[in-house]
């Protein structure tokens, strides 16, 4: 028991032990102190409570896309299309925003956040079925729908939906009344963080609490056994997929009212996939996906101004999520067991 | 829009996608998907532009480039076949990581960002000699060819025999469709795994080096702008099956030639950018529904 938990928490230290000394390795060959830049990083996204609300509000999006994986992710099913229903349902949620008469006020919210959510629900319904009912590799279908999204984003921003009053790539700015509020004016930090903490919560009892939640984990755990205690497994499937896409189009609502209260082409910098690297960080759990998105969100914050002041390239975040993506996924609990298996057989 | 000029262009736009093509479907054949074909074709440009530069030599820069993509293949598959992990998300780890490394060296060592330029960038050579211009229709194409155009093609001519009458090819195969029995054969199919992912990673490599080197002679981050999924499409498309997929590659490139021409035309360059993704996701839906019904039968 205790050998399980000490496994348990190497599991969840290891990828960002393994990051930290990239990293850290990185700054040495450039000739940078380390733990200087790890404890510039630390001040500048927590320093005070204009730097912490920054932190939050870079770390607002990947809340809702680490829920939105990992609501997937912990039933085996490989949905990587987090990023495509983020900007299916974003831009859903804008174009409302701006089309759908000023006067209507305060209703403008409920309707531009059903709408993000049943954009993104239909989004990831497609590849949902197609996993249940044909068995199509959901990685590669999920992947190929991101580009799709990119495309037909991409496309609309520049043709039919492109502001007429400014230059490329956006759309015109949602109604006044259609903004989330502010919670810190001088800072970007909108409702929307209180949105995803919710988000969150709800996907921590829906794990715990409900029967759904439960066959999730169980089919993702073992399938066969699933099976054998009647779960269908197809309905599961296709059920964490309209979940998973039902959060991320709102994750695209709150960033379009909250955020950029407008659509444009890099409307989403990866927020998919840093919330992938975020929910496998977290190991699908509530807790730990709050935490890694404020990493997240932190590095994010942080290394604009590390790169103004000491010079060190932004890339540097990248680095950091790279690895962090590897070694989450890297299983030594494995390697370890399949030593003794194999001594086993031999002896 | 002439007929020559489309064949010359749908030609040069194939073969990188081709390249990184070719790894990915002999890696499928072994059972792994490569999701990071991107970053290792990324490294390959950069690497193919700094030596190409200091050598004043195209094969040393293609060489070097396949090497170092190769070497990072390994890496990368000995976290999947040692390490277990999943080699989705180490794929796409991968591209971020050695996007994030090589964004590092660009602003660090070069200081610059995005576009790296470097004196003296040797291009690929034109194999044949001029005359064969005059040739009638597919003479521009001809004169065109460079040396990685024409491995590429001579791999796919060869692959199809190579994955079914030799030794390795077999070894391959069964690695991926029986990985229980070729280990009670007593092959080592994790070594078998982590060859075919450097073999990936090679071609990969030569992929980034033919962005680089075929005319633009400089490294931009994004270079690649896709392809390596382009190249994941095709053999998905062609079912891991080397003609099939070298078909899907050629109307890919196709596709990216008469992008910008559709573009003049009227039509949005976004929309017809999107459509490989479209045609493997209906790909999928028919083979697997015809998979299906043959079960069912």
């Amino acid at each position: 028991m205790s050998s399980s938990i000490a496994s348990r928490s190497i599991g969840i230290l290891l990828p960002l032990v393994v990051s930290l000394i990239v990293s850290g390795v990185v700054l040495l060959v450039i000739g940078k102190n380390p733990l200087d830049v790890f404890s510039l990083i630390a001040t500048e996204s927590f320093g005070n409570a204009r730097r912490i609300a920054a932190t939050l509000s870079a770390a607002t999006p990947l809340l809702f896309t680490a829920v939105a994986t990992a609501v997937c992710f912990r039933s085996g099913v490989f949905n990587v299309g987090v990023e495509g229903a983020f900007l299916v349902g974003g831009l859903a949620a804008v174009f409302l925003g701006f089309t759908l008469p000023a006067a209507w006020g305060f209703a403008l919210f409920p309707i531009c956040f059903f709408a993000a959510a049943l954009i993104g629900a239909i989004w990831l319904y497609v590849p949902g079925i197609l996993l249940a009912k044909f068995e199509v590799d959901e990685v590669v279908s999920t992947l190929m729908l991101n580009f799709i999204a990119v495309a037909i984003t991409g496309y609309l921003v520049n043709g039919p939906l492109l502001s007429p009053l400014s230059g490329n790539n956006v759309t015109p700015l949602i109604h006044e009344v259609a903004y989330l509020p502010r919670l810190m004016p001088p800072s970007t930090l909108h409702a929307g963080f209180l949105i995803g903490l919710v988000c969150v919560a709800a996907y921590g009892f829906w794990c715990r609490y409900t029967p759904a939640g439960f066959e999730g984990g169980l089919i993702g755990l073992n399938q066969r056994f699933s099976r054998a205690v009647g779960i269908s497994v197809p309905r599961t499937i296709v059920g964490v997929m309209i979940l998973s896409g039902v959060i991320a189009g709102i994750g695209g609502a709150a960033h379009g009212m909250g955020q950029m209260h407008r659509f444009s082409d890099g409307f989403s910098p990866g927020y998919g996939f840093t919330g992938m690297a975020v929910a496998l960080l977290g190991r699908n759990h509530p807790i730990g996906i709050v935490l890694g998105a404020i990493l997240f969100g932190a590095l994010a914050s942080a290394g604009t101004t590390i790169q103004l002041f000491s010079n060190i390239p932004l890339d540097l975040v990248n680095i950091i999520q790279g690895t962090v993506m590897i070694f989450a996924v890297v299983e030594l609990g494995r390697i370890s067991l399949r030593r003794k298996k194999g001594t086993a057989n031999a002896g | 829009m002439q007929v020559e000029q489309i064949l010359v262009s749908t030609l040069i736009l194939t073969t990188p996608i081709l390249l990184a093509a070719i790894g990915g479907l002999v890696n499928r054949q072994a059972g792994i998907v490569n999701i990071g074909l991107e970053a290792k074709m990324l490294s390959g440009a950069f690497v193919a532009v700094i030596v190409s530069s200091a050598t004043q030599s195209w094969f040393i820069a293609c060489l070097a480039a396949a090497l170092s993509s190769a070497v990072i293949g390994w890496m990368f598959s000995l976290t999947i076949t040692r390490a277990h992990a999943n080699m989705i998300v180490a794929g796409l780890g991968l591209n971020i990581l050695v996007a994030g490394v090589l964004g590092f060296i660009l602003s660090w060592v070069y200081k610059t960002s995005g576009t790296l330029r470097q004196p003296d960038v040797v291009l690929l050579p034109d194999v044949l000699p001029e005359f064969f211009e005059k040739i009638p229709v597919i003479g521009p194409a001809l004169s065109s060819l460079d040396p990685l155009t024409i491995f590429a093609w001579i791999t796919v001519f060869c692959l199809p025999f190579v994955l079914t009458n030799t030794r390795i090819g077999l070894w391959i195969r069964a690695t991926g469709n029986a990985p229980h029995v070729t280990r009670a054969v007593g092959l080592r199919s994790l070594a078998i795994q982590d060859a075919s992912t450097a073999f990936a990673g090679f071609f990969a490599g030569l992929a980034g080096a033919h962005l680089a080197l075929a005319s633009l002679g400089l490294f931009n981050e994004g270079l690649t702008a896709g392809r390596g999924f382009i190249a994941l499409a095709a053999f998905y498309f062609g079912r891991d099956r080397p003609i099939q997929t070298a078909m899907a590659c050629l109307l890919f490139g196709f596709l990216d030639t008469t992008q910008i021409r559709l573009q003049t035309a009227g039509f949005p360059p976004k929309l017809i950018g999107m459509t490989p993704y479209l045609m493997v996701l209906l790909a999928l839906i028919f083979t697997s529904v015809r998979a299906q019904r043959k079960a069912q039968l």
